[in-house]
């Protein structure tokens, strides 16, 4: 799942959320899917590295190996470079935080600044577009402006959110 | 922070042909590419064999003959297309090598592997997973590049000074020493610039491949639940992560002794010519799985949609596949019985290669279980998997027989293994290609080939091919070497219907860019997305045909690939036969 809360303030009936009281905050955090784990690389890294080790076993003794080496070297180098350049380039977040006077989003990119907005969650309404780029296209309208939250979830989850939020502001 | 959007993003394709083909970064497109530019290297290979077989047809050298190297560059070449009479016709042994090495050369590196990993690989498994491109899709178009580039050198290789005062390079694709680093002139270190260049774009795909495949695959859809296909090209990658770098160890060895003096298979300088085969074939017949998994992958999607079933054993199938690509790191040797390696290890090798007929024994019955019961429909694509069954299983089981140590001294380097390698490999994995095209023609560009058609071709090559190879089989045992230019009359019946088969094959490529042109240009329109049945079930297959040039941006929903059983009975309509398809409940 995508995206998490902490630090619920208060929860309402039956395990659903409520809304925070004074002096406490919620916290939500959202981040793109990414289907490898930190241990599926370290395995498949691992892996890929010792198969690679085998001509080299049968190859000991001979200068061969050198060449061999300076190759694999460059090969796993690349391979890493590249997981870890793409699970970098789709590590971007959005994080919310809401308390009794203030709701704010940071829409924090992979690359580049952060983008901020911030509203008094009075004033704050919670939209389900159908009209949006995405389907069920979740958005937050208030300081005279409407920003887009969690575009990057899946239908499903951001429907979930929305009903989190509305409960949260309402 | 971001304003939210009013409307979804309009994707109109407004590319100019130049940037569109030439600058290409979108996986689909740099996918056709792939496979124009292997179907097009592959006919060049594919002529080199008929002119092959030109010359054997009969006993005596008709066609490849040292008079006409006097008639300059197209001189000699018109008059080597016509048969000269024996006694005007010395027989020139280098023109034969260099079409060998050629052939050899072009079909490992520049079009079988091209074909189905970088053309079907690009274009379906990205979409299979649904992901939105490639990670990498700038390195994508590198690689596209570096391939053409390879094919480049490779074809010029054959036209460059080499060795015997000739043009080309007459040394084998395995490019052995000293064979190899005796032979004269540049064409040599040309064919090995054009295999770096080969190996370099296929390990800047694999790593795109596999980076793609396990960072991007869609929300749910874990490892077990991927596609065949996509599984079959993120194994391949992963083998052409582990070999291709050992092959460029080797060739950079072979041109540093060749150039710059060092004597890593020198003897005369206390190298050792058999290291040179035990780190060739570290690679080659890793090799050999690369350009086949693929084709495994296509098979099982074909066999199982017009079987109107779900694949038979996914989860062995899968298992299938990486045990195939692990046995195939430590089997080399096989190939070098004869080159004096001690009884244990030839005992070692014999049993390990005997090993792999398991998992491979397991994917060929998965696909007969898949068909078993179901309601088989002949169309073209099915037909070329048929034919794929057959003759990887005939290719197979020549394998077995030639992985005995034993058995192997009396066949090695006769047409048997010619015969055992084309069936597995040109006829194996060129079916797969063929399965595929005809399978996914339709949602690529939009429009259906002409069944009929396929079913021709299907039956032209499939005649042809098996007039060709098979009697290759006979000539082997025969005792007829592979590599000659010539043969005594002993072996010319079978040379002849060979030559037959190889003329009929050919006819039928000629009549396939046929097809293709026609498909592209006048073939019905299809505009259903899945114009097959409900056994298609891949992502593709959720898409408009053909697929815009943008897909997957919003990540696909599990429901779009994962049908988790619905569509198939539960125990108790299972045990009553109730249920049409009488197949076994899924766990859920």
């Amino acid at each position: 799942m995508p995206y998490s809360w902490q630090n619920f303030a208060t929860t309402g009936p039956g395990g659903a959320l409520g809304a925070p009281t004074v002096g406490e905050e919620a916290h939500l955090t959202l981040w793109p899917h990414q289907s490898l784990t930190r241990s599926g690389f370290v395995v498949f890294i691992g892996v890929t590295t010792g198969l690679l080790a085998v001509p080299i076993l049968s190859l000991l003794g001979s200068p061969a190996v050198w060449v061999l080496l300076g190759f694999f070297a460059l090969v796993v180098g690349a391979l890493w470079w590249a997981i870890m350049a793409n699970v970098a380039a789709r590590h971007g977040r959005e994080e919310l935080t809401l308390s009794e006077t203030s709701v704010h989003i940071s829409h924090i990119p992979a690359r580049g600044p952060a983008l901020e907005w911030e509203a008094n969650p009075h004033w704050v309404t919670v939209h389900l577009r159908d009209d949006g780029p995405v389907e069920k296209y979740l958005t937050l309208r208030g300081n005279g402006r409407e920003v887009e939250l969690g575009a990057f979830l899946s239908p499903d989850e951001r429907e979930g959110l929305f009903e989190d939020l509305s409960r949260l502001l309402r | 922070m971001a304003d939210a959007a009013a409307h979804g993003h309009e994707h109109q394709d407004e590319r100019g042909f130049f940037t569109r083909w030439f600058m290409s970064t979108n996986h689909k497109d740099i996918g056709i590419l792939y496979l124009f530019t292997s179907g097009f290297v592959g006919l060049i290979a594919v002529a080199f064999t008929v002119y092959m077989r030109m010359e054997l047809m009969h006993p005596g050298v008709q066609y490849m003959c040292a008079e006409h190297l006097d008639k300059g560059f197209f001189g000699g070449f018109i008059s080597s297309l016509s048969a000269s009479l024996p006694g005007e016709c010395t027989p020139n042994g280098h023109l034969w090598n260099v079409m060998i090495t050629g052939h050899g050369i072009l079909m490992m590196f520049f079009v079988v592997i091209p074909a189905l990993f970088g053309g079907f690989g690009n274009y379906f498994m990205p979409l299979h997973i649904g992901a939105p491109d490639m990670a990498f899709p700038r390195l994508n178009n590198l690689s596209y590049w570096l391939y053409v580039a390879g094919t480049s050198l490779a074809v010029a290789s054959v036209v460059s000074p080499g060795g015997n005062g000739q043009l080309g390079s007459g040394v084998g694709w395995v490019l052995y020493p000293p064979l190899s680093t005796n032979e004269g002139g540049y064409s040599m270190d040309l064919a090995i610039f054009a295999v770096h260049l080969s190996g370099a774009s296929s390990i800047l795909g694999a790593i795109n491949m596999i980076t793609t495949f396990l960072n991007m695959r869609a929300p749910g859809m874990t490892l077990f639940k991927v596609p065949l296909f996509a599984w079959s090209i993120f194994v391949t990658a992963w083998l052409i992560l582990l070999a291709l770098p050992v092959l460029a160890g080797a060739i950079t060895m072979l041109l540093t002794d060749r150039n710059f003096g060092t004597a890593f298979f020198q003897p005369d300088g206390g190298g050792d010519p058999i290291l040179y085969q035990h780190i060739l074939w570290f690679f080659g017949h890793p090799e050999v799985y690369i350009i086949i998994l693929p084709g495994f992958g296509i098979i099982s999607h074909v066999v199982a949609t017009f079987s109107r079933k779900a694949v038979f054993g996914y989860l062995p199938m899968v298992w299938a596949m990486i045990a195939i690509g692990g046995l195939g790191f430590v089997v080399w040797a096989h190939h070098m019985y004869t080159v004096g390696m001690s009884l244990e290890q030839q005992t070692y090798f014999m049993v390990a290669t005997m090993v792999i007929a398991v998992p491979t024994g397991v994917k060929i019955f998965s696909w007969i279980a898949t068909m078993w019961g179901g309601s088989i429909e002949f169309k073209a694509p099915m037909l070329w998997a048929f034919g794929f069954l057959f003759l990887f299983t005939v290719g197979g089981v020549t394998g077995i027989v030639l992985s005995q140590a034993g058995i192997d001294r009396a066949y090695h380097d006769t047409y048997y293994v010619v015969a055992h390698f084309h069936y597995v490999m040109s006829l194996g994995a060129v079916f797969a290609i063929f399965a595929g095209v005809y399978y996914w023609i339709g949602k690529m560009s939009g429009r259906q080939y002409p069944e009929w058609a396929g079913q021709l071709h299907f039956w032209m090559m499939f005649i042809g091919s098996n007039i060709t190879f098979f009697p290759q089989h006979f000539l082997g045992r025969q005792g007829m070497p592979r590599r000659y230019i010539d043969y005594p009359d002993a072996y010319a019946l079978w040379n002849y219907v060979s030559s037959i088969g190889a003329f009929i094959s050919f006819a039928s490529f000629v009549f396939f860019i046929g097809i293709v042109f026609y498909t592209l240009r006048y073939g019905k329109r299809i505009e259903e997305k899945n114009y097959w049945n409900e056994h298609a079930d891949t992502l593709e297959w959720t898409l408009p045909t053909p697929p815009p040039e943008h897909t997957f941006e919003i990540l696909p929903k599990q429901e779009d690939w994962d049908r988790g059983g619905h569509d198939l009975p539960t125990l108790e309509e299972w045990a009553d036969g109730t249920h049409p398809d009488n197949a076994a409940p899924r766990k859920t």
